[in-house]
């Protein structure tokens, strides 16, 4: 049984609390010591999601687990998959029968060096490892299914390795009751024209609150799509990022939120253009509607020797009721000269000229709005995989409007 | 309900706080064809608008009916289902709403249940090769990236679907080029006389007599400064053709 952490001056009892929980974990996947390491970057790190204003409810420097809350045996992880030639085993097994191959994705993509993926990595236990071999394209999407208790806090972490050529398709889906905490971390790394689409699709409990960090490392030639539907929680928080080290990468990153209610949606998209000719595509599109707030920060970086990359990024704002807020921050840094950057942002209410239209063919102004606001999504939507979880994204939004 | 027709009496319209509309009088009976000539700003278009109920559009009095319904009454929803179209000099082009859903839609709001959903396509097929319009049309979003005439084919493709008992047309044959007008023209013709036995009362609203080649109009009328100061029949088009609008304003002027 491992003893306590020491008592650290300066610890408030809370965050003692949670020192003393990471202090009885076990050694898998992070050992004791890089648990700890990564709890102290918790602590001491910002989010780098400040509040911008006033009328913003959601402090995120203040946000932590509660340690009793903390159980790592509540978490259910559920996998579906059909492809015998595609591995998929929990974290331990991984580290445990296929170090060399896990080592080439797990811990890889730097998503521990930020506030909420060190406190993932801290707790992180439950997770699966999704391993494609070389060339092999696997048709049925692995699905990978993480459930939380009402009240529970669970700390999931999936890792994905594609390799040279594999193809493969990942629906993760998350699900919680009331009060239940996620704090969750997904790398993937696609090797020489791998070819990975990685959707998240959550619409837990609205009393839920969701912080997940995504982090993608495409190889040359490979393409990785991250899509992403934060639909359920009070308060839902992501980060989407690729890093773009090899020639010839494709990015697409897409993301659908929709806060209403008193829920609170917080996206940041990063993507890093470290080597030439490669393109990214990021398309956010947001509505929010009631109490709704929502904050979209749209990173674009291009290092200095990037040259013939090709980065657009666009997002769209809907505010369907005038309390509802949407804050959309693209910021893109160029350092290259050689490179094609666009970037597009709009915030506004549903445009009155296609109401008229719509109602001037018999519908009625509320179903009118319900098709204009789900049309917005569409683009979006469309980027996807699988028609089953398009349409459930389609639903899941309709009821929202309704 | 009898049918009295598209009845409009003494209709006086503003547009923040300006008059557009001075007093229109206009009946329109199903499966004629009346068509609405005037120069620019002459309050065409804001008799359509003032008709179909858009929001910017105050009407400050007289009356519009439909077969004895009072369509003022009524929200531009109720409007349509009354049995009333509108096809839009400038469509609303709609982003992420597919041609072939919103169709089915409009087509459900204003006759919930008549078609089984391969009925209406089969339909939907009928027209759109009528009007030469390619089936990835169906696919597309709604007027979104479409030419100008793209968007007047797909306003006659609705009309066609939704075989109203009125139809106002706002200036569909600009930008068309001939071969499109003939197939507005043909659309119409075939609207005026089919549809489970129903036809359509047309006010076709246009600054050129062009279109009135295709379409062969009952009545003409002209309208100048908010006023229809001249109705009558087809050759009052052909007046137009030869003389411009101005002898008409300055006999206008003098009526005035």
């Amino acid at each position: 049984m491992p003893s306590p952490a020491p008592v650290v001056a300066g610890r408030d009892h809370t965050t003692q609390e949670l020192y003393d929980r990471v202090a009885a974990l076990g050694p898998s996947p992070f050992s004791i010591e890089q648990r700890t390491r990564a709890l102290d970057r918790f602590v001491s790190l910002h989010s780098g999601r400040e509040k911008p204003g006033r009328f913003w409810r959601v402090d995120f420097e203040s946000i932590a687990p509660e340690a009793g809350a903390i159980d790592l045996s509540a978490a259910n992880v559920r996998v579906e998959n059909h492809d015998p030639a595609v591995f998929v085993c929990d974290l331990a097994t991984a580290a445990r029968e296929s170090p060399e191959l896990f080592a080439r994705a797990f811990g890889t993509t730097g998503i521990a060096a930020t506030k909420f993926g060190s406190l993932a990595a801290a707790f992180a236990q439950c997770g699966v490892f999704v391993h494609v071999p070389a060339d092999h394209a696997c048709d049925d999407p692995v699905v990978i299914r993480y459930t939380a208790p009402a009240g529970a806090a669970i700390f999931p972490w999936s890792v994905v390795l594609a390799e040279r050529g594999a193809r493969v398709t990942i629906v993760e889906r998350l699900e919680g009751g009331a009060g239940a905490f996620f704090c969750g971390a997904t790398e993937v790394v696609t090797e020489e024209r791998a070819d990975v689409h990685y959707a998240a699709f959550q619409q837990v409990d609205a009393g839920a609150r969701i912080i997940w960090s995504r982090a993608a490392r495409p190889g040359p030639e490979a393409r990785m799509s991250w899509a992403s539907a934060e639909l359920g929680g009070e308060l839902a928080a992501s980060h989407l990022s690729v890093s773009i080290e090899a020639p010839g990468a494709e990015a697409n990153l897409t993301a659908i939120f929709f806060p209403r209610g008193s829920q609170h949606v917080d996206v940041v998209s990063t993507v890093e253009h470290r080597a030439g000719d490669a393109t990214s595509e990021t398309i956010v599109k947001t509505a929010a509607r009631e109490r709704g707030q929502a904050r979209f920060l749209g990173n674009i970086r291009i290092a200095p020797h990037a040259q013939g990359s090709d980065a657009r990024l666009r997002d769209d704002a809907l505010l369907l009721s005038p309390e509802a807020h949407v804050d959309s921050v693209p910021a893109l840094e160029i350092g290259a000269n050689v490179v094609k950057a666009y970037h597009g942002a709009t915030v506004g209410a549903i445009d009155a000229e296609q109401i008229f239209y719509m109602e001037s063919r018999g519908l009625e102004r509320a179903a009118a709005e319900r098709m204009i606001a789900l049309g917005f999504f569409e683009p979006a939507i469309e980027r996807f995989p699988t028609a089953a979880l398009r349409d459930e994204i389609r639903a899941s939004l309709a009821a929202k409007l309704s | 309900m009898s049918d009295h027709g598209l009845r409009i009496t003494n209709l006086r319209c503003q547009i923040a706080g300006k008059e557009i509309l001075k007093g229109i009088d206009l009946t329109v009976d199903r499966g004629k064809i009346h068509a609405l000539m005037g120069p620019n700003g002459s309050g065409k278009s804001t008799l359509a608008f003032s008709i179909t109920g858009h929001p910017q559009y105050e009407v400050t009095g007289g009356s519009v009916e439909l077969d004895g319904e009072d369509l003022l009454a009524l929200p531009p929803d109720k409007r349509a289902r009354a049995g009333l179209f509108l096809s839009f000099q400038y469509p609303a082009a709609i982003p992420g709403v597919k041609v072939a859903n919103f169709l089915h839609a409009a087509r459900q709001a204003e006759r919930p249940g008549d078609l089984p959903p391969a009925k209406f396509r089969a339909l939907l097929m009928e027209k759109m090769e009528q009007l030469g319009i390619d089936p990835s049309f169906m696919g597309r979003y709604l007027n979104d990236g479409f030419s100008g005439g793209e968007k007047k084919r797909i306003e006659m493709l609705q009309l066609a679907v939704l075989a109203p008992k009125y139809a106002i047309l706002d200036e569909t044959d600009s930008g068309l080029d001939i071969d499109a007008l003939k197939d507005v023209g043909d659309s119409i013709a075939a609207l005026r006389t089919s549809e489970e036995g129903r036809s359509t009362g047309f006010l076709i609203i246009t600054h050129y007599p062009r279109i009135l080649s295709y379409v062969v109009p009952d009545v003409v009328h002209v309208m100048i400064d908010g006023r229809i100061v001249k109705t009558g029949g087809h050759d009052l088009a052909h007046r137009i053709e030869r003389e411009g609008y101005d002898k008409l304003r300055e006999e206008s002027a003098v009526v005035a």
